[in-house]
């Protein structure tokens, strides 16, 4: 039962146009939700759409690279990164991003409709030369809309945290517009989520810097070991 | 091989950066990796045949562009690393380095030349995507690493827009691959293959392709409107870094949209693509001037000065005949070096009065002579007046521009009087103050600082190569330039 369903495409293209629906609504959420792990688990659910909707892709294509990026999604989007973000902002105790620059929530969700529908008018002004079904279609202009939307995040909030998720909902943007547009090798997936890994990295560690004093600072790099530059 | 060799003394380098206990040690440890890389260059230059493939895969490719700009880097890395031991000790002694974070701080640094270097030898377009947005991770925790909280700012800022821009040059580069997969057959990003078969490419996409590239590419260089984070994390990082971050870093940027427009120029995509990059050199050298007028910061006014020498870069690439690409070249190389004396002057400047502002500018020619002296030369310089080596690149590269349209030549000569007046109005005001004039209004004199070993070396020796490359342009360069052009198909 459960297999013909799977055997069939349209089925399955209507599930990862459901699944297009949710990630937008995951992108609405990390533009107004206020509580930090709130939008943890919102940027651990939009991976996880990814890593469903690379697999779903994977049973229509029968592309192997799919299932590899799907993993790799899973390990480094959906669990490490969350994890390690979660860690951070434990010890820096920062819970409420309440501040917003130059946007608040509603202007941005209406700003972020505006940007949806700039992403499918320069696309469909461009795809008319590529010959990409409507569903591959609809997966590159929500990718670009995604990562329009994650810029939108950057400039919108002020800790460093917030923006570092902005950052990772524009590469989660970046990141289905190349499954739908392109069939990128697997070994750039790979370099990008290490640049990812590092970045996070950085400016969670940062993040600690900007919200103590110096002093303190070293003091928490030090019971955190991440910076223990120390000449032994 | 050679990329291998470059690995390899990099490895070597770290590790032993790693081992080291004392300040000094890590020092001439970095000092020595960069002698090695830019021994390699200079070997492979005149030893080996290139263009050619590298470490058995079409990964990565050397050719005389790529070698140009590694050599560029090496030559800057090593002057920084031998004004570092002075410059960072009395960091540390100022306590404004914390000792702990020295062996960090010498890591880094190793380890952005090596990544550097592998960027510049990429052929793989996604390749060099990523070890550019490595360059940036690494040099942004070099800006950080003086913790203070306007450091970390400046770090925080130059992060999150130069990576979120380049988010979408990588979007650039998976339409480039869906179009060269339908030209080609299967998808390629190796810039080789993409120059050869250029002229297949559809125009309309390869525009469209170009402009996202541009946005994260112009973003690294601090192209309008993107240049907001340069100012501030080039004038917040300790000056070894600075110098790094004007002179080789944005190179990077201004090198990948060279190599694009070698590109786009074979297509029907010219014309635009050349008005788009014109018109955007136009508003970055405007927006830096108009910042520079009233600049009261010494290392902002450096800094906004690189903003507009990487508009006029933009230019020379924009106007895409060989003669302007020659020079763009050659100005690349010229503006490197000056920039780095103008900073590690300022460095020494900074380290005597503890401020960049004009207002604590005091007694430089008799506190600081060499840094003065320094700085007002590098000044001169870097306005572009003869006989220096800036002056010749633009004028040929203007020259060639009034070609194109007068207009332009004009505008740009009007910004250039107004950067040139920028500068002198901070030389006249800030050097001309003396404490006598003040009075002794409870203020002690201030005690000279003692510039370090290895301070002045960089500063002079710089002073010295410029005036000479601007009186005499040696043929092996003008022959390696000329290969460059050749190579990027525009002769």
């Amino acid at each position: 039962m459960i297999s013909s369903f799977i055997a069939n495409p349209a089925f399955l293209e209507d599930i990862i146009r459901i699944l297009f629906v949710f990630v937008l609504i995951t992108a609405a959420f990390t533009l107004s939700t206020r509580n930090i792990a709130s939008l943890l688990t919102v940027y651990a659910v939009q991976s996880l759409l990814m890593v469903l909707i690379a697999i779903f892709l994977y049973l229509i294509e029968g592309n192997k690279t799919l299932i590899a990026i799907a993993a790799l999604t899973l390990v480094s989007k959906v669990l490490l990164i969350p994890l390690f973000i979660n860690l951070i902002g434990e010890k820096i105790k920062i819970s409420r991003d309440l501040k917003f620059n130059y946007l608040e929530p509603t202007a941005s969700l209406l700003v972020s409709i505006g940007l949806i529908l700039l992403a499918y008018v320069f696309l469909s002004g461009f795809f008319s030369e590529f010959i990409l079904g409507k569903l591959f279609f609809m997966g590159a202009v929500i990718g670009l809309s995604l990562t329009l939307m994650g810029m939108l995040v950057m400039f919108s909030r002020r800790k460093v945290i917030t923006k570092a998720i902005g950052y990772l909902t524009m590469e989660n943007g970046v990141l289905l517009f190349g499954i739908f547009v392109a069939d990128l090798p697997f070994i750039i997936e790979i370099l990008i989520v290490i640049d990812l890994m590092i970045l996070v990295l950085l400016t969670t560690i940062l993040a600690i810097g900007l919200d103590s004093t110096i002093e303190e600072y070293h003091q928490r790099l030090q019971t955190l070991k991440i910076w223990s530059g120390r000449e032994n | 091989m050679i990329i291998l060799g470059y690995l390899a003394m990099g490895a070597i380098a770290l590790a032993l950066i790693a081992l080291s206990k004392s300040h000094r040690t890590m020092n001439a440890f970095f000092i020595l990796h960069t002698l090695a890389f830019l021994a390699i260059g200079v070997y492979v230059l005149l030893t080996t045949a290139v263009p050619i493939f590298e470490t058995g895969s079409e990964y990565f490719y050397v050719d005389h562009l790529s070698l140009y700009e590694v050599l560029i880097a090496a030559l800057l890395f090593f002057l920084a690393s031998v004004y570092a031991n002075g410059y960072v000790e009395s960091l540390v002694q100022a306590q404004e380095l914390h000792r702990n974070n020295l062996k960090i701080f010498y890591m880094i640094f190793s380890i952005l030349l090596t990544t550097v270097t592998l960027a510049f030898f990429s052929d793989n377009l996604a390749l060099f995507w990523i070890f550019a947005e490595l360059t940036t991770i690494f040099s942004a925790a070099l800006v950080a690493i003086l913790s203070a909280k306007e450091n970390i700012d400046a770090a925080i800022k130059y992060i999150f827009i130069a990576s979120g821009a380049m988010l979408f040059s990588f979007i650039g580069l998976i339409f480039l691959y869906t179009l060269s997969g339908e030209v080609l057959g299967s998808g390629t990003l190796n810039w080789i293959i993409l120059a050869k078969n250029a002229a297949l490419l559809s125009p309309k996409i390869l525009t469209a392709s170009f402009i996202f590239l541009f946005i994260g590419f112009a973003a690294k260089s601090g192209i309008f409107p993107f240049h907001t984070w340069l100012p501030d994390a080039h004038s917040k990082a300790p000056s070894a870094v600075s110098a790094i971050l004007s002179g080789v870093l944005l190179n990077i940027g201004i090198y990948g949209i060279l190599r694009m427009y070698a590109i786009v120029r074979q297509t029907q995509a010219e014309p635009m693509v050349s008005k788009f990059l014109l018109g955007f050199g136009l508003l970055t050298v405007a927006v830096a001037v108009l910042n520079m007028l009233l600049q009261k910061n010494l290392k902002m006014l450096i800094a906004f000065s690189s903003v507009e020498h990487m508009g006029i870069l933009l230019l020379g690439i924009g106007i895409g005949t060989p003669l302007a690409l020659f020079w763009t070249l050659f100005y690349i190389l010229a503006h490197s070096l000056t920039k780095a004396s103008l900073f590690f002057s300022a460095g020494i400047l900074h380290r005597q009065y503890e401020s960049n502002l004009i207002q604590d500018i005091k007694d430089v020619f008799s506190l600081q002579p060499i840094a003065g002296w320094g700085f007002v030369i590098g000044t001169f310089a870097i306005v572009g007046m003869p006989p220096f080596p800036i002056f010749s690149a633009k004028f040929f590269i203007l020259l060639e521009a009034f070609g194109f349209s007068k207009s332009l030549v004009f505008a740009v000569l009007l910004l250039l009087v107004i950067a040139s007046a920028a500068f002198a109005r901070f030389l006249i005001e800030a050097f001309t103050q003396s404490s006598k004039d003040e009075g002794t209004d409870g203020m002690e004199a201030l005690l000279p600082y003692t510039v370090r070993g290895g301070m002045k070396f960089p500063i002079l020796s710089i002073l010295f190569v410029i005036l000479a490359l601007g009186v005499f342009f040696p043929e092996p360069l003008e022959k390696l330039l000329n290969t460059i052009v050749y190579e990027l198909g525009y002769m």
